[in-house]
């Protein structure tokens, strides 16, 4: 456990040391916030439409600062790799998922970092959160659990190809379910029906659901079980395929 | 060499193997080596020198075989392993962004000292390999490949290990920081009883160094004794001569067959292995002579690794680039 500690703060120091690294990111977000909020916000005022327009777009600016945020824990261990320095500490006693799980908390620590800046901009700019300060903390732990899932893919990709391109390429390829969903507009005023299916097979969309049901109407029952379900199930068979792909990355180098 | 603590530093191995595909690149190594020894392990690049001290430092699997690390079995005991051996490997680990403090520091509470104790090992540590007056805000990645070499030495000794493994140590570095790596393995080798286990391609640091040659050959052990053993078996005295082309030492090679039965041609030399060479040399010349080749050079010479390393593996390790030679890779057509 401590030697956990001491790879996070290991990791978490690097980051600050290169913000460049996560600069980027959240700038996407907030430009999401900013751009659809100012934008499409006339949406809200369609009959129906429960809630404010930046309650509505703000999860998507959440998810995609998650997504985003979890790409750095495969950046990491690749350039640990790459330098190897992954090797140097496989030859301490440390346990060996030590050595993976350090980067991939530390991502996931910058990644809620990120997520709760993004939230800030968001009561600046006006947001009142429906179910109030513990829904505010539970979007947070949405969107720490959505990034888990995807710093999990990420390590997975990362420890398999050891090429640095590839894990990026694989992540990005993850950015189309932020869009295949009920991404700028309620479902009711989606007409397509391949968006639709798309909408409905996509695990984003019930974590749209239950971050805009805390953010927009309050305590949601059914919408944050499901989110929360999705998420856990989702981060629990992506952290597997991690485990995995590390076995044979810490044997087969 | 002494043993100060009882403590196992031996290293063995038993019908080692390790396949990558077709390529056996580890084929059969067996391997006795007492604590407290230097011993060097020599080979050109491919030979499977990186492959075996990975296997033998747990961060490889062997496919088959078994081998023990200061008494623990490799593959069933890594962390007892790891915890005895000091590992710097011929590509250097460090992490760009950390200062030398940060990285002795962090290896050295990974091995289970507290963090006030770590800070005095990283400070001795630094002095030891003559790092302590860089500027301590520099990180690793604007080290020189020297410094950076000696500060990957530091981080394989942060928790004193008994087993010191070092894969090729000195490749790529220049000649006074090769004789300071090979002081200091001297004195980690007297002061602290340490074993250690070098892979080196140059003759003159296993001769230099070495308690125990071993030399290896497409993943095999081909030779293993003392340098002088080694060095005695292929003869007491050599000589060389010097030939206008190859084809002349090829010649030359038939000619001086009855005065010279144990030889080696190497491109545009050969090397004749005798007892007592200055006795030979008049008939080696009239023999020469005789079959009308023009010698440009003889040498006496005592035999040296590389023709331990040229009878047993039938290839030169390091090749010298004649000017004007046209050229020629190492290893290229030999007899003997």
């Amino acid at each position: 456990m401590n030697d956990t500690l001491l790879l996070i703060g290991r990791s978490l120091r690097n980051t600050l040391r290169e913000p460049a690294t996560v600069l980027p990111n959240i700038a996407i977000s907030v430009f999401f916030l900013f751009v659809y909020n100012s934008g499409l916000s006339s949406v809200a005022e369609l009959p129906g439409f429960q809630g404010t327009y930046l309650g509505f777009i703000l999860p998507v600016a959440i998810v995609s600062a998650a997504v985003g945020g979890a790409g750095l824990a495969g950046q990491t261990l690749i350039k640990d790799i790459d330098n190897g320095y992954f090797t140097k500490l496989l030859l301490t006693p440390t346990r060996r998922l030590s050595v993976i799980w350090g980067p991939m908390i530390a991502s996931a620590i910058v990644l809620t970092a990120q997520v709760v800046l993004v939230m800030l901009i968001a009561l600046a700019l006006g947001l009142k959160v429906a179910a109030g300060p513990a829904g505010f903390a539970l979007v947070v732990v949405l969107a720490f659990l959505w990034g888990m899932a995807f710093a999990g893919y990420a390590a997975f990709m990362a420890l398999k190809t050891k090429n640095a391109a590839a894990a990026q390429a694989a992540t990005f390829a993850f950015f189309p379910l932020i869009f295949l969903s009920y991404t700028f507009v309620p479902k009711e005023y989606v007409t397509a029906g391949w968006l639709k299916v798309a909408a409905t097979i996509n695990p984003t969309t019930y974590v749209f659901d239950s971050m805009r049901s805390l953010l927009n109407t309050g305590w949601d029952w059914k919408a944050i079980t499901v989110g929360l379900l999705v998420t856990f199930g989702f981060a629990t068979v992506t952290g597997i395929m991690a485990l995995w792909a590390a076995r044979g990355a810490t044997k087969m180098s | 060499m002494s043993n100060p603590d009882g403590a196992d530093r031996s290293i063995s191995a038993e019908a080692l193997r390790r396949d990558f595909g077709q390529l056996h690149a580890v084929d059969g190594v067996d391997l006795e080596i007492p604590g407290g020894q230097i011993f060097g392990f020599l080979g050109p690049n491919g030979a499977g020198k990186s492959t075996l001290v990975r296997i033998l430092t747990t961060i490889l699997n062997a496919t088959s075989g078994r081998a023990t690390v200061a008494g623990y079995d490799v593959a069933r005991q890594g962390g007892k392993v790891r915890e005895a051996i000091g590992v710097a490997l011929q590509d250097v680990g460090l992490d760009p962004l950390m200062t030398a403090r940060e990285l002795l520091m962090l290896q050295t509470q990974l091995f289970g000292t507290p963090r006030d104790e770590a800070r005095k090992t990283a400070e001795r540590l630094l002095v030891t390999v003559g790092l302590d007056d860089v500027d301590p805000k520099k990180r690793a990645g604007a080290y020189s490949g020297g410094m950076k070499r000696r500060l990957d030495l530091a981080l394989a000794l942060v928790h004193d290990p008994r087993i010191l493994f070092l894969d090729e140590p000195t490749t790529g570095l220049d000649p006074a920081s090769r004789m300071a790596i090979w002081e200091e393995v001297r004195r980690l080798n007297d002061d602290f009883g340490m074993t250690i286990f070098l892979t080196t391609q140059y003759l003159e640091e296993a001769d230099r160094l070495a308690d125990q040659v071993a030399i290896i050959s497409k993943g095999r052990i081909v030779a293993q004794g003392t340098p002088g053993d080694l060095k005695r078996e292929v003869g007491s005295e050599v000589v060389e001569l010097q030939f206008g082309s190859r084809e002349d030492a090829g010649r030359a090679y038939d000619a001086v067959a009855r005065v010279a039965p144990e030889r080696q041609a190497a491109n545009r030399e050969l090397r004749l292995y005798f007892g007592r060479a200055a006795e030979n040399v008049p008939e080696l010349v009239r023999a020469l002579d005789g079959a009308g080749i023009r010698l440009q050079g003889l040498t006496i010479e005592q035999p040296s690794l590389d023709d331990v390393f040229l009878r047993v593996t039938g290839e030169a390790l390091e090749h010298e680039v004649d000017e004007g030679a046209d050229d020629v890779p190492a290893g290229a057509e030999v007899r003997s």
